[in-house]
């Protein structure tokens, strides 16, 4: 676990440029924000303001193209993940040759953990989000709110010490939602994840303690 | 919209496009090269067959025919280049004195030949010593009277009084066979051979002695007009020739209806040829249809490895309310995409490929073009037209879930295919494997097409029950798998096992397409190392050894043993009696060895002998010195058993008449070196001199120390033989060459190159391309990887693992069915060969190249694909 005093990342004077078809797209501009241990943060914005792109670089996928991150707390940039970050992708992800239970184990068998530890690793993420009777599902048997609530277990599964989550509810109707969120929260505050969530929902964002607002891939995190 | 739609498809997926467009072009050059293959190899039979025809037509007069009206039918029949007219005489002997004694033969026959013969048919008589005018006599005739340049010899005309002629030249007569053939005869009748006393005259002293013989018995003499017609119109299919030439030979006949026949030489040759260029098609079609239907197999797995896409954006379209007409139409534009590149490179590749193909073989270029365009609409356009007549989207986007066993192999198809081909192949082996039947008598060559059903079949169950194998290896077997993989995948290995057993189709079928490639090269490649391996046991048993000198009774070559085997590079020589020998009426070549030594000189196979025994028959023929063996004819002929005595009739030395002789029937011969292929005998050289009084050895047998000095010895046995009148040299590498080139050989070499090349291009293909493609596909799953913390050496595991598990897999399965397919092949096609082999030639450099040129196809695929997959990934994570 890392240290409380540290910020599990530091992201000063960051910016994503890419082209596109012949132009030049400002994803992220000039982005300045801090994450500490145990944070719940909720990203709220419209889409294509530059969240994803702001969340990739936190979790080291994308560089800057200006500006530094730093993981103080984590150690280097390739050495994040899977062990320090993880991520709950808008589209799930899920592996679709693996099922549900060898999906949830892939992080801890990619940090080399033995296959009976990834197993029971999985086993436990699975039951602690009552999603145990489809472990040998494959993704395709799956509807998209059991796949998002596989993706979410495969991520709490590492024991991470930060993880991304984008529209994790996305795909859940209400009363899903809250149960799932209620769920996970629970299990978050129990091993002191930090959470930070990209989000249009409300009741989400409500959730969280910190509010984010992006806005043209400019950032405001204060209130 | 198309061609928006066509510059979207050019530029998104080229990698795939250009990989079913090279399976088209794969499969077009390799049917264009086949199919020119197979009309060149007629087209040389043909040549061949017209070139060692010496007459074409023997067109025998009736007495009454009137000559002239005869050569104006065959003029109006065809274009002749020469026409020269020939007599024949019956006469009841010949008679010379030598030595105080006097040598009289049986009935013989007397040629009258017209001065311009020997210019017009060059081929049909050779001095051997003397003039190459006047009195010419017959080297068997020659030795039966003891007669030479300026003997006196008598004829024993019919009704006559005897005729005195004194000999200027003594001749060999290469094609007596035919020049003697009964003309007229009807067909089926058994050939006659030629007359062993023979006496050729120039036409004008044969008409002075023999107008009269005509006249009181006119059944004794006949006239023929020996013919040779233009050929430059032949056409080039012996089959089509065959055709030309009978039909115009029917003509003349029915021309001259009653006034003659005709004894079509050319034609009986071209039936010949028609045969072999039927094994030669059969042999072409066996080695390479499996290539081309390889081509076309692989241009679908390319094709439908993009099947997904498709279906995803046909179902797109659909939600967005394309018709299916224009659904349709999107899908024609990636097929016609394929086809015209495909076809324009097949197209040029066959060109490339084929000598003068835009001008030989336009007609050639079309259908092969056709049949590649009609090849990519079938691999692309079909699905996409099946998929657009779909009811839903539900149904265009059906979950594949988790299909069971397919249909054929919960039926066991594999296994049923697999026992009729091993009963197809018995059914061949009881028709003593006669693929190509071409009776005695019948025009008409056929093909056992039954034969085809075996190896055909064995390459369609090989392959199901290998598919079968690997389903249950990567369903079943995970934990076997991941022990397997654990060196590569190491902690990933159980998950790569998993993720290979959820696309156990995918692999299963690149797995498939790289067996079949290495089957169809190790099966190439095995079948055309035996054959030219065969080539040159069929020289070494034509030739009798490396080098050969051959000579007469009276200058027998063995007289030079101790100087031949002084030579340089010489690593043994043995001397070997050749006589002939009555077997009742029948004359047979008659061979003496010394059997201790015989082997020493020349390689005594275990094919040649009937318990397949070869050490076993020569201890045999050691241990008894009237030991003699004999043809399987003649066994069946005289009902002999082991131990019978056989009596033959031998020349003695003293009397110069032939004598009987007792031996004892030990065992039969098949085959031996510079033995004719019908009947001959084989005895101790020690016995037949002790009984014949003559210890001459008209053959020395040479085997030299290395390949490359055969040349050299040849060279000075020729100075040492050059003062042993009638001694000539051959070696195995003339023989060789003349056998490589005769009319009875199939050329393999250009096929073997051809499709030794293809093999290569396929297993690389198989491997390498599949591979990648198969890859390429799964980009988002390593983005997904990355995200979730890969590293970049796992992601090469999960690359690496699914190659070695194709390409090993593909290797062994491969490498096995194309032994299992050669030796099938060997069997069906023993006529092929000459003799047939007694066990496969493995050709293992070339193996080894093929399982180099997977690796290495192998490790660039996957080297390309992580490093794609590392520069595309970033692009990939965007779009999660």
């Amino acid at each position: 676990m890392s240290s409380k005093a540290e910020p599990l990342a530091v992201a000063r004077g960051v910016s994503r440029t890419y082209r596109a078809g012949g132009e030049t797209i400002v994803a992220v501009r000039d982005a300045e924000c801090t994450i500490d241990a145990g944070a719940r943060i909720a990203l709220v914005g419209a889409s294509g303001s530059g969240k994803s792109t702001l969340l990739q670089m936190l979790g080291g996928i994308e560089t800057p193209s200006a500006g530094e991150i730093v993981w103080p707390a984590l150690g280097p940039r390739d050495s994040l993940r899977p062990r320090h970050v993880a991520f709950v992708f808008q589209n799930q992800n899920l592996l679709a040759p693996l099922t549900a239970a060898e999906n949830v184990a892939l992080p801890l068998v990619l940090q080399g953990a033995s296959n009976a530890q990834a197993r029971a690793a999985a086993a436990r993420a699975l039951a602690a989000f009552e999603l145990a009777e489809l472990r040998d599902k494959l993704p395709e048997e799956l509807s998209g709110g059991q796949a998002q609530r596989i993706a979410f277990a495969r991520a709490v599964a590492a024991r991470p010490e930060l993880i991304f989550a984008d529209e994790p509810t996305g795909q859940l109707d209400s009363a899903t939602a809250d149960r799932f969120l209620a769920t996970a929260l629970a299990l978050l505050d129990a091993t002191g994840i930090a959470l930070v969530v990209a989000t249009h929902d409300e009741r989400v964002a409500a959730r969280m303690a910190v509010r984010w607002t992006m806005e043209h891939g400019e950032l405001r995190t204060a209130p | 919209m198309i061609l928006v739609w066509l510059r979207g498809i050019l530029a998104r997926f080229p990698a795939r496009l250009a990989g079913a467009a090279a399976g088209i072009a794969l499969t077009v050059a390799l049917c264009g090269a086949l199919r020119a293959q197979i009309a060149a190899s007629g087209a040389s039979m043909t040549r061949q067959a017209i070139a060692n025809v010496g007459v074409d037509w023997q067109v025998q007069l009736n007495p009454a025919a009137g000559e002239r009206e005869v050569r104006a039918a065959i003029a109006r029949a065809t274009r002749v280049d020469t026409l020269q007219p020939v007599w024949y005489a019956d006469v009841t002997g010949f008679e010379s004195a030598a030595n105080g004694t006097v040598q009289t033969t049986g009935t013989g026959k007397v040629v009258g030949l017209p001065p311009s013969y020997f210019t017009a048919f060059p081929d049909e008589i050779h001095v051997s010593i003397g003039a190459q005018r006047g009195v010419l006599l017959f080297g068997q005739t020659a030795s039966n009277l003891h007669a030479t340049i300026g003997s006196t010899v008598v004829i024993e005309r019919i009704g006559l009084p005897p005729a005195r002629v004194r000999v200027d030249g003594i001749v060999a007569m290469p094609n007596a066979d035919t020049f003697f053939q009964a003309v007229g005869l009807p067909p089926g009748t058994a050939p006659q051979a030629p007359p062993d006393n023979l006496v050729l005259l120039p036409a004008a002293q044969w008409h002075a002695l023999f107008d009269r013989q005509r006249i009181v018995r006119p059944d004794s003499v006949r006239e023929q007009l020996h013919v040779r017609i233009a050929h430059d119109a032949l056409p080039a299919d012996p089959l089509a020739a065959y055709d030309d030439v009978s039909g115009k030979a029917k003509n003349v006949e029915a021309r001259i209806a009653g006034s003659g026949a005709i004894g079509d030489n050319l034609a009986a040759r071209l039936l010949g040829a028609q045969a072999d260029a039927l094994y030669a098609r059969v042999l072409f079609l066996f080695l390479g249809v499996p290539g081309a239907l390889l081509a076309a197999l692989l241009t679908f797995t390319v094709a439908a490895s993009g099947a997904a896409r498709r279906a995803d954006e046909r179902a797109l379209l659909r939600v967005r309310g394309a018709s299916t007409r224009q659904i349709v139409a999107l899908g024609a534009v990636e097929a016609i995409v394929v086809a015209i590149a495909g076809t324009l490179a097949g197209t040029l590749l066959t060109i490339a490929l084929v000598p003068n193909a835009l001008v030989a073989h336009r007609t050639l270029l079309a259908v092969t073009a056709c049949g590649g365009v009609l090849l990519a609409l079938a691999a692309v356009l079909i699905p996409a037209w099946r998929d657009a007549h779909a009811n839903t989207v539900a149904q265009s986007r059906a979950a594949i879930g988790r299909a069971g066993a397919p249909f054929w192999e919960r039926a066991f198809i594999d296994v049923i295919v697999l026992a009729i081909a091993g009963v197809a192949f018995w059914s061949t082996a009881s028709t003593g494997y006669q693929v190509v039947l071409a009776p005695e008598g019948v025009p008409q060559a056929t093909v056992h097409y039954e034969a085809f059903l075996a190896p055909v079949l064995l390459w369609f169950g090989a392959a199901l029950l290998a598919m079968r194998v690997w389903r249950l290896v990567l369903l079943r077997g995970r934990g076997l798998l991941a022990g397997l993989l654990r060196g590569i995948s190491g902690a990933l290995a159980a998950l790569v096992a998993a993720s290979l057993a959820r696309q156990h189709r995918l692999v299963t079928r690149a797995t498939l397409l790289a067996g079949l490639a290495f089957a169809f090269g190790v099966s190439t490649a095995v079948f055309n190392s035996t054959y030219a391996a065969q080539s040159r046991v069929d020289a070494e048993l034509t030739n009798g050894a490396d080098v050969t000198v051959t000579g007469t009774t009276d200058a027998p070559p063995a007289r030079k043993l101790a100087e031949l085997r002084a030579l340089s590079g010489v690593a043994a020589a043995a001397p070997m009696q050749h006589r002939y020998a009555f077997v009742g009426n029948d004359l047979q070549d008659l061979y003496g060895v010394d059997p201790r030594t015989i082997g020493d000189a020349t390689p005594m196979s275990n094919a040649f002998f009937g318990g397949g025994d070869a050490a076993a028959a020569l201890a045999a023929l050691t241990r008894t010195p009237d030991g003699v063996l004999v043809s399987e004819e003649t066994v069946q002929t005289y009902q002999l058993h082991p131990g019978d005595t056989v009596i033959l009739r031998l020349q003695h030395a003293g009397s110069h008449a032939y004598v009987p002789v007792k031996f004892r029937f030990i065992g039969v011969t098949r085959e031996f070196p510079t033995a004719p292929h019908d009947s001959f005998l084989v005895a101790n050289a020690s016995y037949v001199s002790a009984q014949t009084g003559n210890g001459a050895a008209e053959v020395v047998l040479i085997r030299a120390q290395r390949p490359d000095a055969i040349g050299s010895i040849a060279l000075e046995a020729r100075r040492v033989a050059r003062d042993l009148p009638g001694a000539h040299v051959t070696t195995i590498v003339e023989t060789q060459r003349k056998i490589g080139s005769s009319l009875t050989a199939v050329d393999l070499r250009a096929l073997t190159a051809l499709e030794l090349v293809f093999a290569i291009v396929f297993v690389a293909a198989a491997t390498g391309l599949m591979l990648a493609l198969g890859l390429a596909e799964r980009l988002r799953m390593f983005a997904v990887l990355t995200a979730l913390g890969a590293k970049s050496r796992q992601l090469l595991a999960f690359l690496a693992a699914e190659a070695v598990v194709v390409v090993v897999a593909g290797a062994a399965f491969g490498i096995a069915l194309g032994f299992a397919i050669a030796q099938v092949l060997v069997k069906v096609l023993t006529g092929v060969f000459d003799p047939p082999p007694e066990a496969l030639v493995i050709p293992w450099p070339y193996i080894g190249g093929l399982v180099a040129a997977a690796a290495a196809s192998t490790v660039l695929a996957v080297a390309v694909t992580a490093r794609a997959s590392r520069a595309s990934v970033i692009g990939a994570l965007r779009e999660l």
